[in-house]
């Protein structure tokens, strides 16, 4: 369970340009529950993913996961309860090292590191296995550098990285958005898969409509830092990208294109 | 001719086994800005003060009648503090790596002289570690060889051993992709703190087991050092390549071996050694200069990070 209690976040406080990213959020995800967060540009959509990594400290307002206060909590130390999948393919992997490698990194992700080889035989039959679920052959790549992959396959990777060990939170940041529009399929079927199959605690933030309207229990809209509205239960599976889009101040084309 | 370059080889052969045990020594100093350079992508400048700071305290311990191996080790720990203190100055202030360098760098001349107490020592005749070299008569550059190369040997192996084990994997995941490391549980802080330690360990080393070998510290043996290491890098990465960890882990020892043995020969030319420093500069620069050269002037603004292919 994720719970965002009164979450503020002031960008340049104080000066001309100031902006309020998170206007007193109020947020609560329960365990097993997959929402998908959609708003315009500056809604403050990253700056709340951001928050709940903790590569953001807040102003003030409280963080919790599955009880615990984790605000003040460094990332690396949240790290052993959230997972999280970048919208650049780039930075979710580490280039120069090995899928097998990048496999070990998040393996260990909530463990602690020991002196003993990263790399053993048990480990690379597992990696082996969890990757063929892609169907991509990165299976037969285990010893390829992340940097040789393309966009689509560095992100693919990228979620079963972040699947594997079933964390208590999953945050997805447009992970589907620097993809053509195949592989972003590809991807976000994955993706629901796991989630499924996990139950995974997941919150995901798209721009893509037709992903908010098919997948997930609940849609949250944010707007200048606040929910703006929650679409739940049975609205949730009557909605439409057009209903959606209605709800958005400023309207284009993309958004329906989207769909 | 014939004549110049019959009394050229000669007098390189002469300097071969000299050259050869200060390539071992030196080795150490290499690896010791291989490994913030390359493996944990903090371009790091301690080195240069590293290295005297491990002669100097090897050289008072010495004189003082310490142990020589003993005196190696207290180098070592200090050497790691020194490395320590550069990356706080870096992470902790968010200074640039290189000023952060810069700045221990300096501050070491003045603690290096402090240590000494005067800008230079003699230990000479005084107990070394290359005394207790097997089977070969002690003072010779062979027993020089053997020492060092058996301590680089022993921490080739290790390095190759920890870099591969997961704590080691964690530390190379956080020169690789610091946000990515982070987000996987990593703790940049303490990889970054252990890992420049860790390098200049090895420089502090280095200069521990140059003091013992020439018979004197002086609190200027650092000067132009990291040039010298960064060439022996360069050139040891184009002889074995980087592309594994145990290549990029061979090629300070190779790198230090071949450079050396160029100086040596560019000695025995007759080339007069105040050149050296300009011609291990150049040397650098082009090394440095050629991919941008190869890609062809057009392409020289572009950014020098790899792409990856689609």
């Amino acid at each position: 369970m994720l719970e965002i209690r009164s979450a503020r976040k002031v960008f340049y406080a104080g000066q001309p340009d100031e902006k309020v990213a998170l206007d007193n959020l109020d947020l609560t995800l329960q365990t097993g529950e997959f929402g998908v967060v959609i708003g315009s540009n500056g809604a403050g959509k990253s700056t709340m993913l951001n928050a709940v990594s903790g590569a953001l400290p807040l102003d003030s307002g409280q963080i919790a996961i599955n009880g615990d206060d984790v605000t003040n909590t460094p990332v690396h130390l949240r790290a052993k309860r959230i997972a999280r999948v970048f919208q650049d393919p780039m930075l979710g992997t580490a280039a120069s090292m090995t899928v097998a490698e990048n496999m070990l990194l998040a393996d260990l992700r909530s463990s602690k590191r020991t002196l003993s080889r990263g790399l053993n035989a048990k480990r690379l039959a597992d990696y082996k296995d969890r990757l063929s679920a892609l169907g991509l052959g990165l299976e037969n790549r285990l010893d390829t550098k992340v940097e040789l992959l393309s966009g689509g396959q560095r992100q693919s990777l990228s979620l079963i990285m972040a699947v594997g060990g079933s964390p208590d939170l999953l945050l997805l940041d447009e992970h589907t958005a620097a993809l053509d529009p195949r592989t972003a399929d590809l991807v976000m079927q994955a993706t629901v898969r796991a989630v499924d199959t996990l139950k995974l605690t997941t919150l995901m933030v798209t721009h893509n409509m037709a992903h908010a309207v098919d997948f997930g229990h609940r849609v949250i809209m944010l707007d200048a830092g606040r929910v703006k509205l929650e679409i739940g239960g049975e609205d949730k599976a009557n909605v439409t990208v057009a209903k959606l889009v209605d709800h958005f101040a400023v309207k284009t084309d993309a958004m329906m294109l989207g769909a | 001719m014939m004549e110049f370059i019959s009394s050229t080889f000669t007098s390189y052969v002469a300097l071969v086994p000299v050259t050869l045990a200060q390539s071992f020594i030196l080795a150490f100093v290499v690896m010791g800005i291989m490994i913030p350079f390359r493996t944990l992508q903090f371009p790091d400048l301690t080195s240069e003060g590293a290295y005297p700071l491990g002669g100097c305290i090897c050289g008072v311990l010495i004189a003082a009648g310490v142990n020589p191996a003993l005196a190696i080790l207290a180098a070592l720990a200090c050497g790691f503090l020194a490395g320590c203190c550069t990356a706080l100055i870096h992470l902790r202030f968010r200074i640039h790596t290189l000023l952060a360098g810069i700045l221990m760098m300096t501050m070491l001349y003045s603690i290096n002289l402090r240590i000494m107490g005067k800008s230079n020592l003699s230990i000479f005749g005084s107990d070394s570690v290359y005394n207790w070299a097997p089977f070969v008569t002690p003072g010779f550059p062979v027993s020089k060889i053997i020492v060092a190369g058996l301590i680089g040997a022993a921490v080739f192996l290790a390095l190759n051993w920890f870099f591969k084990t997961e704590k080691g994997t964690a530390l190379r995941a956080v020169g690789s992709n610091p946000a990515m490391a982070e987000a996987q549980g990593i703790s940049v802080w303490v990889s970054t703190i252990v890992g420049v330690g860790l390098a200049s360990a090895f420089s502090a080393t280095s200069g521990a087991l140059m003091v013992q070998s020439q018979g004197f510290a002086d609190v200027n043996m650092g000067l132009g050092i990291l040039i010298n290491g960064l060439a022996a890098l360069m050139i040891g990465e184009a002889v074995v390549g980087k592309k594994s960890v145990w290549r990029q882990l061979l090629a300070p020892f190779v790198g230090a071996i071949i450079y050396y043995q160029l100086v040596s020969l560019c000695l025995a030319a007759g080339m007069p050694p105040p050149d050296l420093k300009l011609a291990t500069g150049l040397f650098v620069l082009a090394m440095l200069a050629l991919p941008s050269l190869k890609r062809g002037r057009g392409a020289g603004g572009s950014p020098a990070r790899e792409k990856f292919r689609e």
